[in-house]
């Protein structure tokens, strides 16, 4: 039942960010017909292309032609290539993906295991050079720390390729950069949280049961940072898919965030606006999906839900 | 037909294929080049392309009638004998016969007049159809004839004809294949796309059917998809590829210094200038004489694009039909000059407030330089002042109307392969792309006796005429032209780059 409800009203959001991304073509400076034809062409060949695009039909139609490109891939193509834009999509979509998630799943690995280190070495030199080096993680601009990754792996070391998506080693120092927020984030969460509950009653009581120390950090400690830990993952993994419009371009990677900074600066429009739609979709979904997910791990929050 | 045409360019054809074909006796295809572009071409459909990167590829997986060498000058390719009928009508051209495609079907002259009349269909909507208006239609008459039809006389139908843009697509596929044709298009040139993963990389292999002049020297050429400037650079410092286009000012000297690589600045067709919108003080000459001498052009070229540039000598760029190119002596730096010619057409010092817009990130340091202009304006005591805009609102006021434009100026590039192209859109009187409101009766007379004229000398007097015209009467503020810059590996010998960023694969070897 909850589950429905979220979707029903996930709904009302996406018919918005419709409506927006549809409308935005006309806030856009410049005439689209005209960034496609070029400053050299003639008006006669604008007007060809803005027929073509469908511009001079009334916005209302226009708006209905968008929506039924989301179910006939034959009506949304790409004005740059002609092919569906789903097929562009579907093409790229994997690449972001595998950044986007093995970036997370390194982050996490890092991050938790650097903070329980900090945690159970809270005042120690281990904890200063891993908070400071958390701090950096967090402050570092992506595009910076991915033009550092390619200068010292693969300039300098000599260890990875530079840029392209041939191979799994390709991937390396994208997933490398994009782990750092998360990495840094997840740290600086879990130290906070366990340091939090280190002196409560409940963990003696688990130690009193004979476990030991990991077990008890492991099952019980880390289990009340979860919570907290699955919405900032939420989060991250939403921004790492907007970042990686910066982390395609410099690892030279054809993502998603490549195929939309590219449809930008041809004003392929069609591609920019289901693109961003499928953002915003992932973006609700991702929200569902950590919403489950926190509900599955907190006992009072499902009970919340069943009260209401 | 062909017995009533004027040949008046077979004898330099046949010369030219004879001493191609003595260089024809090529080893077999060795080696995979690695080249790394900044560009995603997305289409190679050649009606849809516009970017060099997609040139590249259209010369190499695609024939046309004629084709451009490193110069531009204008060679035969698929044609053997060519002439226009007495009224200039008619332009016929014989190809060579028994020709086929890379998946079998034959590339006879009903399969070019196809290909031309996609070109020239308004439903198409290819982009550059303008360009091709005076044609009215292709005809096959037989196997090997195709008659263009003229719509308007056009003298310089060979360089429209040796454009990619006018190459051989086969329509037959096209209809089977649909968008997917744009990024594995079936032509009959020494290669053929093997594979083409979007916005990344696309392979190029020997065509095995491939029966002309410039047979496939590389097993393959990899081309890499890398927008971002610091890291197309490291691919080319650590070796990964052999060639590395746009190479920013900044990193020549890095790519220098390699011990496996330099760089290479072929010139560029590319003309920068600031397009005056000619009213207000903008109308006296002396302003515009003056604005034309307050900049020094040498010092911005080395000190903002790192010697990227070469200071104007004309309004058309090099390789702009050189045979009809006119340059002239350089433009002095005189601010002194400058501020008594501002004096003498009555204004005070900053009493003439002018606005120039510019765009972001499309042509070498565009910004910088838009800085650096306002700036020397503001030396001679003219209160400038450079609005630096995206690049759509860049594209529409560039292309508004002089009447409806509400600044002075614009920084623009111009680059087309034609003369006539090129200065017909920009100074025939009301013309679309005339957008400094340019008017002269004898440039327009002019302009319309070079298009209709097929002699060559005539042509040679008559654009020369107009070049004078617009050099003296300064209707831009002339800046230079670009200069590429591309990485090298000292490993490929035989590379070129044409004045249209058109790179050339035809002699390129390995040695590893």
């Amino acid at each position: 039942m909850f589950v429905l409800n979220r979707l029903a009203a996930a709904l009302p959001t996406l018919f918005i960010v419709s409506l927006l991304v549809f409308w935005f073509v006309d806030l856009i400076p410049g005439d689209p017909a005209r960034i496609l034809a070029g400053p050299m062409a003639s008006q006669d060949e604008v007007e060809v292309i803005r027929d073509r695009m469908g511009l001079n039909e009334p916005g209302p139609q226009r708006y209905l032609h968008f929506v039924g490109g989301l179910f006939d891939p034959d009506i949304a193509v790409s004005l740059r290539t002609g092919r569906p834009v789903a097929t562009e999509i579907s093409e790229r979509l994997p690449n972001t993906l595998i950044i986007a998630i093995g970036g997370l799943a390194l982050g996490v690995i890092l991050g938790t295991t650097t903070g329980i280190i900090c945690a159970l070495r809270q005042g120690t030199w281990v904890d200063t050079v891993i908070t400071i080096l958390t701090l950096g993680g967090i402050s570092m601009p992506i595009y910076w720390l991915g033009l550092l990754c390619i200068w010292l792996f693969a300039v300098h070391l000599g260890w990875l390729p530079a840029a392209g998506a041939e191979s799994w080693r390709h991937f390396v120092l994208p997933i490398l950069a994009v782990a750092t927020r998360p990495a840094a984030t997840f740290s600086r969460l879990v130290t906070a949280s366990l340091l939090e509950v280190m002196g409560r009653d409940y963990l003696d009581t688990a130690r009193s049961k004979g476990l030991t120390e990991a077990q008890v950090i492991l099952r019980h400690a880390l289990r009340n940072s979860l919570v907290a830990a699955v919405s900032v993952a939420g989060v991250q993994f939403g921004a790492m898919l907007g970042g990686s419009v910066i982390t395609e371009t410099v690892f030279g990677i054809p993502g998603i965030g490549r195929l939309l900074v590219d449809a930008v600066s041809r004003a392929d429009y069609p591609v920019i606006q289901y693109s961003i739609l499928m953002f915003a979709f992932f973006f609700v979904v991702i929200n569902l999906v950590t919403d489950l997910i926190t509900l599955w791990l907190d006992p009072r929050m499902r009970q919340n839900v069943r009260a209401r | 037909m062909p017995g009533t045409m004027t040949r008046f360019f077979i004898s330099a054809a046949t010369a030219l294929s004879l001493s191609v074909s003595a260089g024809a006796l090529f080893a077999a295809p060795e080696g995979v080049l690695r080249v790394a572009v900044g560009a995603d071409p997305e289409t190679f459909d050649p009606h849809f392309n516009d970017l060099p990167t997609g040139n590249t590829v259209d010369k190499l997986v695609l024939e046309g009638l004629f084709r451009l060498d490193n110069q531009n000058n204008v060679l035969p390719e698929l044609a053997e004998e060519w002439g226009f009928s007495d009224d200039g009508m008619t332009f016929t051209v014989k190809i060579k016969p028994d020709r086929v495609f890379s998946n079998g079907d034959p590339l006879d002259a009903a399969a070019v007049a196809a290909s031309f009349n996609r070109l020239l269909d308004p439903e198409v909507g290819a982009i550059y159809r303008g360009l091709y208006s005076s044609i009215g239609e292709a005809v096959a008459t037989d196997d090997t004839t195709v008659e263009f039809k003229m719509a308007t006389p056009n003298g310089h139908i060979l360089l429209l004809l040796s454009s990619t843009t006018a190459t051989i697509v086969n329509t037959k596929a096209i209809e089977t294949m649909g968008a997917e044709y744009s990024r594995m298009p079936v032509g009959s040139g020494p290669y053929l796309v093997e594979s083409f993963v979007g916005g990344e990389r696309y392979r190029l292999v020997p065509n095995p059917t491939y029966q002309g002049d410039y047979p496939a020297t590389l097993e393959a050429i990899d081309f890499l998809v890398v927008p971002e400037d610091g890291s197309r650079m490291a691919l080319m410092e650590t070796g990964e590829v052999h060639i590395v286009e746009r190479v920013p000012p900044e990193a020549v000297e890095t790519i220098n210094a390699l011990p496996q690589a330099e760089v290479i600045q072929p010139p560029s067709m590319f003309s920068i200038n600031m397009e005056l919108v000619l009213r207000g003080p903008l109308e006296d000459p002396k302003v515009r004489e003056a604005l034309n001498l307050s900049l020094d052009r040498e010092g911005m070229v080395q000190g903002i694009l790192g010697g990227l540039g070469t200071v104007s000598v004309g309004m058309v760029g090099p390789g702009t039909q050189d045979e009809l190119r006119r340059t002239y002596d350089p433009i002095p730096f005189d601010p002194v000059r400058a501020k008594e010619l501002i004096a003498e057409a009555g204004y005070q010092p900053g009493q003439i407030e002018l606005t120039m817009t510019c765009p972001t990130g499309r042509y070498i340091k565009d910004v910088q330089v838009c800085q650096a202009v306002q700036a020397q304006f503001q030396a001679i005591g003219v209160n400038a002042k450079a609005n630096i805009v995206d690049r759509g609102t860049w594209s529409n006021v560039a292309a508004t109307p002089p009447a409806d434009r509400t600044d002075n100026m614009a920084l623009l590039g111009r680059a087309t392969a034609g003369i006539d192209f090129t200065l017909f859109r920009l100074f025939s009187t009301g013309v679309s792309a005339n957008t400094t409101g340019f008017s002269d009766p004898k440039v327009d007379e002019l302009l319309l006796a070079g298009r209709s004229t097929t002699d060559i000398d005539k042509q040679r007097e008559i654009y020369g005429e107009i070049q004078d015209i617009i050099w003296d009467t300064q209707p831009f503020v002339f800046l230079w032209y670009q200069k590429q810059a591309l990485g090298v590996a000292d490993s490929v010998s035989g590379f070129e780059v044409q004045p249209n960023e058109t790179m050339n694969f035809d002699q390129v070897r390995l040695t590893e």
